[in-house]
């Protein structure tokens, strides 16, 4: 049974075993900080399960706006690190992706600054990002449905199973930012004047 | 019928009743008068109308163990239970000073009170013959273990993931991760640079912090996490992994004030902070000036700066210098050889003007901005500086601004002790200051050792434990990041 935490767009929180036994999410995409516990909490109480008998906990690496997805990586690896349970990392795309079913998507989110975090699947197989690009550049990916990915905790849960029966590996559970920290090297320069 | 503290003023009260229920060992009035104005010893009276029980707590800072003195019940009063709302207030006081056993001695033909103190849970644990004297009675001495809460604290406000482990007020773990090495190539913090770091190293600092204190994090009692102020990428991690940490065996979580956490930290090192004091926190973010009258519920900030922190200046004026960040060791390491009254560098908000509506404020921009001016001034007159002269000045200017405001502090309202907080109590010069005025003046000067004057996650967990041994409710779990939290809010509920 495993615990899925996602606060890649607003904050939630999914327990899955072969099924969805529980989602609960917040839309506010501000207040990842304030919901997560809530909705961990949540989770596991609609999914009338204890803590106690989670095996795995499964974190969205994002791509997503960095502040809130932070968040529920943290908490993730809280619990994990603190029960000692593995921690499963998922790239959000791919979640949407095996959720669509077969097909070619090219899947987009908000990445800020006029621009779409993106990723591109062929009947659930990536063949582009995921990256970081304007909208316009979307056109190239002609014989795609163009799709605006929306994760949320129970996609990420549903996935993590079906990649770990797979023997895909989730064990990278580094955030996956796509962006470089804003800023640029000190040249010292005069700060009077 | 009421319970209160007493003081002084209560003495004829209390030897009133001493010698109606002592008649042949009363204590003598010095010695009352004594325990009365310990500040080692805290007494509680019963009064319907007038006094009819009181009872005293003796605790020697750092011992972890308290005494109980004694306890009395007016004769006429005896039988209802009062000794035992009495005993219990006692207790209480003990736990919350974070003591690890209470002792006492009683008569050991004293039946009633034996039985009394057996249900509490004191046992035996030795004889001392013909104590009580003239009477010729042995006194059995019993201890109560009192259980302190395992306390984990996680802090996470700037640039250091701290995450510290305490009982009570007994340091167990102080485990730190820093990213000041990521941020010295920017010339100082970088909010997303940090927040990246936090988020990479909260997992093995938590396991740095356990293994260090030798605990499993299911024997934890509660968890306590700084939620500001600080910058809130940076606090989100923190308090995201808290959370986790707190669902994983159901444990409350305390969001508390990193800057009482500051203030908090000199429990670690004396078993209690003795208050009222003047807090002056000085780091790369914070300059504060604080009156903390209660740890837990009464601290006024008095000032703080109205431009960049201390530290701030010290590693904007070390890159006008040309030396890296941090600047703070760069500029002290270069300052020992140098002048200090070689340039004339401006105290920020110190001129009689300033005085009404900034007298506890500070300003370090425009000195910043004055040792820039001297330096490029140099250059465009081609002449040599001595650099060792020019951060002797500045640095002497920025300890010089921030003593006479904690000083003046201290003296308009009466507070005799200065406690010192932040990164930059690692200067040398600002430590070596602060004791030679304080000396001067007859103020107490407090400095935590410089692991605890850091930003670190033991301050963090020693604020949550007092406010567990206090009996305070946790946090809900709905809290978020206050960036700009006062230091009135000790713990946001």
């Amino acid at each position: 049974m495993l615990l899925a935490i996602d606060t890649s767009a607003g904050t939630s929180a999914a327990v899955v075993a072969g099924e969805l036994k529980s989602l609960v999410v917040y839309d506010d995409p501000f207040g990842h900080a304030e919901n997560i516990g809530l909705a961990i909490r949540s989770a596991l109480a609609d999914a009338e399960v204890k803590i106690s008998e989670i095996s795995g906990v499964v974190i969205g690496r994002g791509p997503a706006p960095y502040t809130g997805l932070r968040v529920g990586m943290a908490a993730g690896l809280g619990i994990a690190g603190a029960l000692g349970l593995p921690t499963y990392g998922v790239m959000i795309f791919d979640a949407v992706a095996h959720s669509l079913g077969t097909g070619r998507f090219v899947l987009s989110s908000d990445a800020k600054r006029r621009e779409l975090f993106i990723a591109a699947y062929d009947n659930q197989v990536l063949v582009e990002g995921p990256s970081v690009m304007a909208p316009d550049q979307l056109d190239k990916f002609a014989g795609f449905e163009q799709v605006s990915a929306s994760c949320d905790a129970g996609k990420l849960g549903l996935y993590a199973e079906f990649a770990l029966a797979k023997g895909i590996d989730l064990s990278d559970v580094s955030a996956l930012y796509l962006r470089s920290p804003d800023v640029s090297p000190s040249a010292g320069k005069k700060v009077s004047g | 019928m009421h319970l209160r503290k007493l003081s002084i003023d209560d003495l004829s009260a209390v030897m009133r009743l001493e010698r109606e229920s002592f008649p042949s060992d009363a204590w003598h009035e010095d010695s009352m008068r004594a325990e009365l104005q310990s500040p080692n010893c805290h007494y509680v009276g019963l009064f319907d109308n007038e006094l009819v029980g009181y009872a005293g707590l003796s605790t020697i800072p750092g011992t972890f163990s308290s005494d109980v003195q004694t306890i009395a019940v007016a004769p006429a009063q005896r039988g209802k239970g009062f000794g035992k709302l009495l005993f219990q207030e006692l207790l209480a006081k003990a736990k919350s000073l974070g003591s690890e056993q209470a002792l006492l001695e009683v008569r050991i033909d004293n039946e009633p009170a034996i039985e009394l103190y057996k249900a509490f849970g004191f046992e035996r644990i030795d004889v001392r013959k013909r104590y009580y004297q003239p009477d010729d009675v042995d006194a059995l001495i019993m201890r109560l273990r009192i259980e302190q809460p395992l306390v984990l604290g996680i802090e996470s406000t700037c640039d250091e993931t701290g995450v510290g482990i305490v009982r009570g007020n007994r340091l167990l773990a102080n485990a730190l991760h820093s990213s000041m090495d990521e941020h010295a190539k920017y010339g100082g913090v970088v909010p997303e640079v940090a927040a990246r770091a936090h988020l990479e190293a909260i997992k093995p600092t938590l396991e740095k912090a356990l293994a260090e204190a030798g605990v499993a994090m299911r024997d934890i009692d509660a968890i306590a996490v700084a939620n500001g102020p600080g910058l809130a990428g940076a606090l989100m991690v923190g308090i995201g992994a808290a959370k986790g940490l707190a669902l994983a065996y159901d444990k409350p979580i305390y969001a508390v004030n990193h800057l009482v956490g500051h203030v908090g930290a000199d429990v670690l090192e004396r078993g209690y902070v003795q208050l009222p004091t003047i807090a002056l926190l000085v780091s790369g973010g914070h300059t504060s000036l604080i009156h903390v009258k209660d740890l837990l519920g009464d601290a006024e900030l008095l000032g703080e700066t109205i431009d960049d922190a201390a530290g701030e200046a010290f590693d904007k004026v070390a890159r006008v210098l040309g030396l890296p960040y941090p600047g703070g060791p760069q500029i002290d390491t270069l300052a020992a050889t140098g002048n200090p009254a070689a340039i004339r560098f401006p105290r920020g908000l110190s001129l009689p003007k300033d005085m009404e509506k900034h007298r506890y404020d500070f300003s370090f921009s425009g000195l910043k901005t004055a040792v820039a001016r001297y330096v490029e001034k140099a250059e465009i007159e081609g002449t040599d500086i001595n650099p060792s002269d020019v951060a002797a000045s500045f640095r002497e200017a920025v300890v010089d601004v921030l003593l006479t405001k904690a000083i003046d502090a201290c003296e308009r309202l009466g507070v005799p002790r200065l406690l010192l907080g932040g990164g930059v109590v690692a200067n040398a010069r600002l430590r070596e200051e602060a004791a030679k005025r304080c000396e001067a003046r007859g103020i107490e000067l407090r400095i935590p050792r410089f692991s605890l004057c850091t930003d670190n996650g033991a301050m963090i967990a020693a604020l949550g434990a007092q406010l567990v041994m206090a009996g305070h409710q946790p946090s809900s779990l709905g809290f978020g990041a206050e960036s700009t939290l006062e230091v009135t809010t000790v713990q946001t509920l």
